[in-house]
């Protein structure tokens, strides 16, 4: 810690930093206003699966709202960031005019730039952490969007810059699954020169970021290109490639693997198991999702079409449920409702993902609960029972509890419901691994910031762990795992184990 | 010989004694000797709404030191009644498998929640009936004695719409009117009242100056209540009756069915006797009978009841006017 810390304070010092932040005043620099991220008109993108709602800062605006960044001497944002992004550095680089050396930057310590731009929470992480939002209550400097900035500046340069990696010292490892975690996992791993294979189940790389993010809000092509970043550093991807089934642990080991990181994700999707959810045209948001992202299912000329609603209700009230509720909007549903048991306020998903959802037209149906479905003679949904909620006293999350009104329950007519009430963890490494220590719930026991599990040479992060993690989390735990897979592999080759 | 056959939860019981939900009743070797010491049916250790309530409160703690995704934890409450209902299902097939005498499932309730229309899942597992354990502890000022009294109609409502066993009730004594709301939840088409469920009781500990439980094993004298109780309402509601509470021996569980029950219910006397104590009181009743000459239980069932004792203000007199009223301290 404190040797980042002296890191820090010595990028902070270097001439540059100093000059730039000599320039303007910080009283200049705080009374200007934070940037409006530019948007495609709603009625116009509810058109296009594929089109992205936001569009991205311009130069102008990005240097604009770099200016606004004091450049702390304390810099609380890195504490904010789960990948520990040099965010000062970054965001000076875009105030000087260097993109390409502010992508850089942030390709220091995060596999993925353009996607955390486009996906993390900021708000909650290190924008929370901003001098603006803790100490002059102002917005804070809008560090997501800088970072998509320099990322797709720099893709569009086609001066894609790949991180140095240390020489191949010839150990192999495995990572399984390929959503965030493991491809920071990935990238942490091939910089420190192990050999590494990233195995997939499905036959896309990208795992979350491609089967469960909707285009309109992370286009595969931007996934794509930090997809082959990782590759171009010397990362092996298998697709189609079940670890447990297609080879097991063991047949991998007598491949010369040497330890794992496991980040096979929670594709379990869980259901209310209330009457009736097994009608025809209710499915969880996973195989929505999945379908439309990664399979077409949008398009009718394909071979399995997914049924398009004209009155779709979505149960849920997280970026899950924002994605699947405004997807079904894009494939022409009249009424694109969201369900939530309780208010606004508490709903989980980001307040930008709310706020674009309302502003395409998407209806808020909260202090709702689904209790119970009814069918036509074809079994398929055409109309829901719900129950009015109210809140109680406030849970051990600090939330304030769903209560049901008694009485109040009343139907509304649907043909497509779409589940969105979580996931869990597919039981299949924890099956594939009987000594494997795991929760009652399969998620996978570690060891607090070791990420090491009951098995000395498995590491596990991201959702198999945590039930469920933001993207930029679920990196952290990829870059923890990396750095405590590293110590655990140089102790064996200390030991002569190799 | 007497006959100890009697009728309970709609069903056919061999005998008057039922082994009444616990933690004992949860545990299939339990089962199998609570069957072969001659109960006539066994209600199975409760799901508890309250306990998967504080199941979540649990993970919800866990995982927000994870800093898990609230997203994951939104519906969690889901997940865990899910795998609650799992395992209970395993526990009344199970049951249903290993014993010959009824197997009764059984819901602690708080609300009358969605999950309440997971009855049918306990039906299709293959129980006998339901219990609904309706746990309502009117201290809730917000609340009004009204909207206390809805959630038993519909709670019943929904369930009874679901399932096609029997259904019975367990209630507390807490009610403003307790025979007019008797007599009106036994025209809901219930198989039966167990008067009453227990609430574990608080004292005070002036030691450590905190607030403590006690009794969490009924007392052989808490059997009073329930009794007086019994023979107010034996012939005034239109179901069967159970009595519950205090419950430790034959004596005790006769007085019960000349008051007017049908059935006893017991558990605290299975942790302090053990499942034996279900044999001993079979005996101890079928002794009785055999020494009064009945034949069967409705031979004398309800003859001392409030209705049939020809003295009501047993029953009903509330003060100690004999007692107290004239004497001078």
């Amino acid at each position: 810690m404190t040797d980042e810390k002296e890191y820090l304070k010595i990028e902070r010092e270097k001439e540059w930093r100093v000059e730039l932040r000599n320039k303007i005043k910080n009283k200049e620099r705080t009374d200007l206003l934070r940037v409006k991220m530019p948007e495609m008109d709603p009625m116009e993108r509810i058109k296009y699966q594929d089109r992205e709602v936001n569009q991205g800062l311009s130069v102008a605006q990005a240097q604009a709202e770099a200016v606004r960044c004091m450049d702390c001497v304390n810099p609380t944002c890195i504490e904010g960031c789960p990948v520990s992004i040099n965010i000062p550095k970054f965001v000076k680089y875009i105030e000087k005019g260097e993109f390409l050396n502010a992508a850089k930057t942030l390709k220091e310590t995060s596999a993925l730039p353009a996607v955390c731009g486009r996906v993390c929470p900021q708000e909650k992480q290190c924008e929370q952490s901003c001098f603006y939002t803790q100490k002059l209550k102002k917005d804070a400097v809008a560090i997501g969007y800088l970072e998509r900035f320099a990322a797709d500046y720099e893709r569009e340069s086609g001066q894609i810059s790949v991180p140095e990696t240390a020489p191949k010292n010839g150990i192999k490892i495995a990572a399984i699954g390929s959503g965030p975690a493991s491809l920071s996992f990935a990238g942490d791993m091939i910089k420190l020169g192990y050999d590494v294979t990233v195995f997939e189940a499905l036959h896309e790389i990208g795992g979350v970021l491609k089967y469960g993010i909707p285009e309109f809000r992370l286009p595969n092509k931007i996934v794509d290109v930090e997809l082959e970043n990782l590759k171009k550093m010397g990362v092996k991807f298998e697709t189609n490639f079940i670890v447990g089934k297609t080879a097991s642990f063991d047949d991998l080991k007598a491949e010369g693997y040497q330890a794992f990181f496991v980040a096979s994700g929670a594709g379990l999707p869980n259901f209310m198991n209330i009457p009736g959810e097994n009608f025809n045209g209710i499915l969880s948001s996973n195989e929505y999702l999945t379908r439309v992202n990664l399979m077409n299912a949008a398009d009718n000329a394909f071979d399995t079409p997914v049924f398009k609603g004209k009155n779709v209700a979505v149960i849920g009230g997280g970026n899950t449920a924002m994605d699947s509720v405004r997807t079904a909007k894009r494939l022409g549903a009249e009424r694109a409702m969201i369900v939530y048991r309780r208010s606004r306020e508490e709903m989980p998903a980001r307040i930008e993902e709310v706020k674009h959802a309302e502003e395409e037209g998407i209806e808020f149906m909260n202090l709702n609960n689904p209790i119970e479905y009814f069918a036509d003679e074809k079994g398929h949904v055409n109309r829901m029972r719900l129950q009015r909620m109210e809140l109680g006293e406030p849970d051990a999350s600090g939330r304030r509890r769903p209560v049901t009104i008694e009485g109040s329950e009343y139907d509304i007519a649907v043909d497509l419901v779409i589940v969105a009430v979580g996931v869990s963890p597919n039981p299949l490494i924890k099956n594939a691994l009987p000594d494997l220590k795991v929760s009652r719930w399969g998620t996978i026991d570690v060891e607090e910031g070791k990420m090491q599990s009951s098995i000395p040479e498995l590491f596990a992060g991201g959702d198999i762990v945590r039930g469920g993690a933001t993207v930029i989390l679920a990196m952290g735990d990829g870059r923890k795992a990396a750095a405590s897979m590293h110590e655990y592999l140089q102790q064996r080759v200390t030991s002569n184990e190799f | 010989m007497a006959n100890l056959t009697t009728r309970f939860f709609g069903l056919e019981l061999k005998s008057p004694v039922i082994a009444a939900s616990s933690s004992m009743t949860g545990n299939l070797e339990q089962i199998k000797k609570i069957a072969k010491a001659g109960a006539g049916a066994v209600v199975l250790k409760s799901i508890f709404e309250e306990e998967i309530y504080h199941q979540l409160q649990e993970e919800l703690s866990l995982r927000s030191e994870m800093h898990s995704d609230p997203e994951y934890l939104d519906y969690f409450d889901y997940v865990i009644k899910d795998e609650t209902l799992k395992k209970y299902v395993q526990l009344v097939a199970a049951a249903k498998k290993t014993v010959d005498i009824p197997v009764i499932a059984s819901i602690n309730c708080i609300s009358s929640g969605d999950w309440t229309l997971f009855a049918k899942k306990l039906e299709d597992a293959g129980a006998d009936a339901l219990e609904l354990n309706l746990f309502v502890m009117p201290s809730d000022a917000g609340k009004s004695s009204e909207c206390n009294e809805q959630f038993y109609f519909q709670t019943i409502k929904k369930v009874k719409e679901k399932v096609n066993i029997p259904v019975a009730i367990k209630i507390s004594h807490y009610f403003s009117n307790l025979a007019r709301i008797s007599g009106e939840l036994s025209e809901t088409g219930i198989a039966g009242i167990s008067l009453f469920n227990r609430f574990i009781t608080p004292d005070i500990d002036i030691d450590t100056q905190k607030v403590v439980s006690t009794n969490v094993l009924s007392q052989a004298n808490e059997y009073l209540l329930p009794l007086r109780w019994t023979g107010i309402l034996s012939g005034q509601v239109k179901c069967d009756l159970a009595a519950t509470t205090g419950i430790h021996s034959a004596e005790t569980a006769i007085k019960f069915l000349l008051a007017g029950a049908s059935a006893v219910q017991v558990a605290s006397v299975l942790y302090t006797e053990g499942v034996e104590a279900i044999t001993t009181m079979n005996k101890g009743i079928a002794e009785w009978m055999d020494k009064n000459n009945y034949q069967k239980i409705d031979d004398f069932k309800g003859s001392l009841s409030m209705a049939n004792a020809g003295n009501a203000g047993a029953f009903e007199r509330v003060q100690f006017m004999k007692y107290f009223g004239g004497k001078e301290f």
